[in-house]
């Protein structure tokens, strides 16, 4: 397993967002997260991210430990540089893309691989060269964000988190801030991933994406995972009434 | 007094100024973005003493704070006053002038969206890599035409040295025109300033231009 989350639980405040969920993603799998808005998916990316920590459960990537939870039932981190060294594991592609502004294309691709994971100039922009040619915009590498479309910048976005070579990939909403004509130019590229085998995980709310790219689709709704399995079970033949409920919405 | 000897006289004041502007601005552009960390401080004490420091800063006269930098140390620890006049100078100017870039600086940072930091995070930049070459340059853009305003007051300002009797271009004029009965140094003395100004405004323009790269 690449990533493995175990009783996960996460409260702000009063509201507990995650309850005691678990969930594990193998090598090569594609897994679409769906669910109402609040009902915790996007949480539960930013927990396996380490953009928030968790309050109790444990999360492990490829077997190592990067939080568990103690006698007392807190939930316990590795250090500072250890974590460090599990963000090299995954990437996260966001909803509002989140480019650096100050940077051009290009060194939005290097930067951190130069400067993070201290690989040499040359084979940094090498990789990143290829990565844009792959995202269909190698004739964009010199320009600022601010001159390309959503589409576009997202699909940087993306290229920007395969330059560090993670082992798995996070999707939190990334088409959700663009217009139509956009979404599809995005959800190619994600499709042209999964077809090379990129383990992913991708919180949407396109349904038919999801049915179409994923191994496995997991409904969530009020922080647990209320149905998951193949996306065709999930999708034309849901179990619970919640599910049912809520691809109704969508068949309108 | 002829006039080259007035012009002469005001031109070594104009450079005693530019002395008080240009150690002002080294010291406290850097002390103000510490000031602005400090208060961001983990620390409750810190940030209490930087919020206080802050505004009675902003609080009370320039003018006031320089007479206390300088007099200060002789009423309380009775401490001779012999060469501090030009060190209470600057470190009331330069601790005036923190305070206030620090201001500008907190607004410039938290101007920069949430979603920075976490990009940064995400990819694996410590803290400060973080800052240094994610925040701090895009801080640097916004905030730059509020400091250009800021240090067009401190040309300015710079005339408060007066207060401690330093002979800079301000008060070498008043002197002058007092003793020739001559209307003369003070137009001179609007000349210097606005033509500082002047050069200080395009030094900055020019800044802001190169910063225009991006949006």
């Amino acid at each position: 397993m690449i990533i493995e989350m175990n009783n996960i639980r996460k409260q702000f405040d009063d509201l507990e967002v995650l309850k005691d969920i678990s969930f594990g993603v193998d090598s090569g799998e594609v897994v679409s997260i769906i669910g109402p808005s609040g009902s915790g998916k996007s949480t539960l990316l930013r927990c396996a991210t380490f953009l928030e920590t968790i309050d109790g459960g444990e999360i492990i990537y490829l077997g190592e430990k990067a939080a568990h939870t103690d006698e007392s039932g807190h939930a316990v981190y590795v250090s500072p540089g250890e974590l460090k060294h599990f963000r090299s594991y995954y990437g996260l592609v966001f909803q509002q893309f989140n480019l650096f502004p100050h940077y051009s294309v290009l060194k939005n691709l290097t930067d951190a691989p130069i400067h993070v994971q201290h690989r040499s100039k040359e084979e940094a922009e090498e990789t990143a060269i290829e990565l844009l040619g792959k995202m269909g915009i190698a004739d964009r590498a010199d320009a600022y964000p601010y001159q390309l479309s959503g589409g576009q910048q997202q699909r940087v976005a993306i290229a920007r988190a395969l330059a560090m070579k993670p082992q798995i990939l996070f999707f939190d909403e990334p088409t959700s801030a663009l217009d139509p004509e956009l979404t599809g130019e995005v959800l190619n590229v994600i499709r042209q991933l999964a077809e090379e085998k990129m383990t992913m995980v991708v919180v949407t709310h396109e349904m038919s994406f999801a049915k179409a790219v994923s191994n496995r689709v997991i409904f969530m709704d009020g922080g647990v995972i209320v149905e998951q399995g193949d996306p065709s079970e999930v999708f034309d033949n849901p179990k619970e009434e919640r599910t049912k409920q809520f691809l109704r919405v969508f068949e309108r | 007094m002829t006039f080259s000897t007035m012009l002469k006289v005001m031109s070594e004041g104009m450079l005693r100024t530019c002395g008080i502007f240009l150690l002002t601005v080294i010291g406290s552009l850097p002390l103000g973005m510490i000031v602005a960390l400090l208060r961001k401080s983990r620390f409750a004490v810190v940030r209490g003493i930087i919020r206080v420091y802050i505004s009675v800063i902003r609080g009370t006269p320039l003018m006031l704070q320089l007479l206390v930098w300088y007099f200060g140390p002789f009423y309380l620890f009775g401490w001779p006053i012999g060469n501090w006049r030009f060190p209470a100078l600057i470190i009331g100017f330069v601790f005036n002038y923190a305070a206030y870039f620090a201001e500008i600086y907190r607004g410039g940072i938290e101007s920069i969206p949430v979603g920075q930091h976490e990009a940064a995070e995400v990819l694996g930049y410590t803290k400060t890599q973080t800052f240094m070459r994610i925040i701090l340059p895009q801080v640097i853009k916004t905030i730059l035409p509020s400091v250009t305003n800021e240090v067009i007051t401190l040309v300015k300002d710079t005339s408060l040295a007066f207060t401690l009797a330093y002979q800079e271009v301000f008060s070498l004029s008043k002197q002058i025109s007092a003793s020739q009965s001559s209307f003369m140094p003070f137009l001179i003395a609007g000349i210097f300033y606005y033509v500082a100004n002047f050069v200080v405004a395009f030094v900055m323009e020019r800044f802001e231009k190169a910063m225009s790269y991006y949006k």
